[in-house]
């Protein structure tokens, strides 16, 4: 009975000593870590968007804040939303640059990935996993090789895309360097940052779309055959709404990371430059941190890029909690 | 019968007169398929091929315009001239990278394992606003907490350090998540059975626990290896000396130095990529299956 009655204890959630000085053991340092580093981080970054904090001032005692970083309220964001000074212009085209990236890069990247998952999965098993491999392999590349890469095929005089128009007859382009030129209202620069970002992104999608394509019975597929489909109506009547949430997941993530683009922009284009017309968000935060120390202000942009997270993010959670059962 | 039949009878003539046709089909159709799937293969391999066989050209091949495809007179002068800069200690700074990615993959095997394992294991009082709080900083975007972030490096003297840059990224969410949903799969009766058997919960975890973890270790390890290989904005913003830079930061800084000359500034970059290229070309499957692992769960 006493037996009975500890085990039945123990489920309960009373551990036995010797668990629980584990579960402590392991959850202790891991809470002082966590609240030291991840979460005075998130606190701090939510306070420093309220100041006008330089870390090369003396502030207050808490956090160098108050003092000579004053606290200034929501004057950041009013400032982004309607200032004329210098750094809300620049916040503003660089969130419109992030949207204009961003909402260029899904439904490219879903234009290549999607169809190439369908063509990869029709092949051999032995060619399957080399073109797999292959098309893998600008992913796993560092950004600024790619970055560097690009920048090379780009060159005005030695890259190898005025090569070929030279080749074709027609004058060499400024991929990079020319502010005047625009495709579809959008900056011929800002384009080429494009390109390269898709060409070194679009292996990850596409192997996740690989492994959503093959978790799809065959079955489903030669009943619509023998039923008399062909094979665009098997892609786009059968296997595209069975793919619906991989199809979600990859839109939110490449949504997500490309809000967030960085590394390939800032060593392309040499700081945003045509013009500003290639500056991002990301940029835009750690150019006024690091380079002119305007923390407050930087704190109060990344605020703004969080928002942007949210909100895709909330919105994938509503439509996938709608659309996942079928 | 001709009001039954129909549903026999209609596909079948449509494929006896189709046969010989089909068979073209078939056959363009394979064809059209190979075709697209090489040209999707050449363009992705052109910028690494661009990049390798200008890191092998003269200057002066560089320089002609319309420019060379394959280097006419390949030489290793532009790798020298790289191996060679007195402003670059070459073997220090690649004990930079390497240092960080597998001091980062050693620090995130180990939590990631063990906090997975006390998330799927065990229950305790807080373990949902715990296992919450992990998942929330998942969501929050890196740069949002870069500048408090390095706030608190300044605060502790740890600016401008590897240790520094190690530091922060002791514990990974995103591996605290994967593991727990693998070690969920591991029956209970196993660690019950260790556990009749006298060993402590210590022993569980790394006799028991860590063995059975290989594939998921190998592929959060590749994964966490990579993306601290290739990490940029982090390292630059933390690290100021030169020497003690990880390579991308350095290569970015010796591609401003060196904008005049692509040559050696893609030798530069084929001596950064291609260490990681072999680490996946060993690790390949690892990676694709764990990106689909995570990526679908």
């Amino acid at each position: 009975m006493g037996a009975r009655a500890s085990k039945r204890g123990r489920r309960r959630g009373g551990l036995a000593a010797g668990q629980r000085r584990f579960v402590l053991g392991v959850s202790i340092p891991t809470i002082i870590y966590s609240g030291g580093l991840s979460l005075l981080s998130i606190v701090w970054a939510f306070a420093l968007m309220f100041f006008e904090y330089s870390p090369g001032r003396s502030g207050g005692p808490i956090l160098g804040l108050g003092g000579n970083n004053p606290f200034v309220g929501l004057a950041h964001f009013r400032n982004m939303i309607e200032g004329v000074t210098l750094e809300s212009r620049l916040f503003r085209t660089s969130l419109g640059n992030t949207l204009i990236f961003a909402f260029a890069v899904l439904p490219l990247n879903l234009l290549i990935t999607l169809p190439l998952a369908a063509l990869i999965e029709s092949v051999d098993e032995r060619f399957k996993s080399m073109f797999r491999a292959i098309y893998f392999l600008p992913v796993v590349t560092t950004s600024v090789g790619v970055a560097l890469m690009w920048g090379h095929l780009y060159h005005p005089q030695q890259g190898l895309l005025n090569a070929a128009i030279r080749g074709l007859g027609g004058s060499p382009v400024y991929w990079l360097n020319d502010p005047r030129l625009k495709f579809l209202g959008v900056s011929v620069a800002m384009w080429s940052v494009i390109v390269a970002y898709l060409w070194q992104d679009y292996g990850y999608n596409m192997v996740i779309f690989v492994a959503a394509l093959q978790g799809i019975p065959q079955d489903l597929k030669e009943a619509a055959t023998i039923d008399g489909a062909n094979a665009w109506q098997v892609f786009s009547r059968v296997t595209v709404p069975l793919l619906r949430p991989t199809l979600l997941f990859v839109c939110v993530m490449t949504m997500l990371s490309s809000f967030q683009v960085f590394d390939v922009v800032q060593v392309m284009t040499n700081d945003g430059n045509p013009a500003n017309q290639t500056r991002v968000l990301v940029l835009d935060i750690y150019l006024n941190a690091f380079r002119y120390q305007r923390m407050g202000w930087a704190a109060a942009a990344a605020f703004v890029l969080l928002l942007a997270v949210v909100i895709v993010t909330v919105v994938q959670m509503r439509v996938l909690r709608t659309e996942w059962e079928y | 019968m001709a009001t039954v039949a129909p549903s026999y009878e209609s596909p079948a003539p449509r494929s006896r007169r189709g046969e010989g046709l089909g068979a073209i089909r078939r056959g363009l159709g394979r064809f059209l398929l190979y075709f697209f799937l090489l040209v999707g293969l050449s363009m992705t391999l052109t910028p690494f091929i661009w990049m390798i066989f200008s890191a092998f050209k003269t200057a002066t091949e560089m320089a002609r315009i319309p420019p060379t495809f394959f280097p006419e007179a390949p030489t290793l002068a532009n790798f020298l001239r790289v191996i060679q800069d007195p402003r670059l200690p070459l073997l220090r700074l690649y004990g930079n990278s390497v240092f960080v990615a597998v001091f980062n993959v050693f620090t995130n095997l180990f939590t990631s394992s063990l906090l997975g394992y006390l998330f799927a294991k065990y229950e305790f009082r807080g373990k949902r606003v715990f296992f919450s709080y992990f998942l929330l900083t998942m969501m929050i975007p890196s740069q949002v907490t870069m500048i408090p972030g390095y706030l608190i490096l300044v605060k502790l003297h740890l600016l401008d350090t590897l240790w520094g840059l190690v530091l922060t990224s002791f514990i990974n969410a995103f591996g605290i998540f994967m593991m727990r949903q693998f070690i969920e799969t591991l029956p209970n009766e196993l660690l019950d059975a260790a556990r009749i058997d006298g060993a402590s919960e210590w022993q569980i975890y790394t006799r028991v626990v860590i063995p059975q973890l290989g594939p998921s270790l190998a592929t959060l390890g590749t994964l966490t290896f990579m993306g601290n290989w290739n990490s940029y904005l982090w390292p630059m913003v933390v690290i100021t000396t030169l020497e003690k830079r990880t390579l991308p930061v350095i290569l970015s800084w010796y591609s401003d130095q060196h904008g005049r000359r692509p040559h050696v500034e893609m030798a530069a970059t084929v001596m950064l990529v291609i260490p990681v290229l072999i680490v996946y070309f060993f690790f390949q499957r690892w990676i694709v299956q764990g990106m689909t692992m995570t990526g679908l769960k």
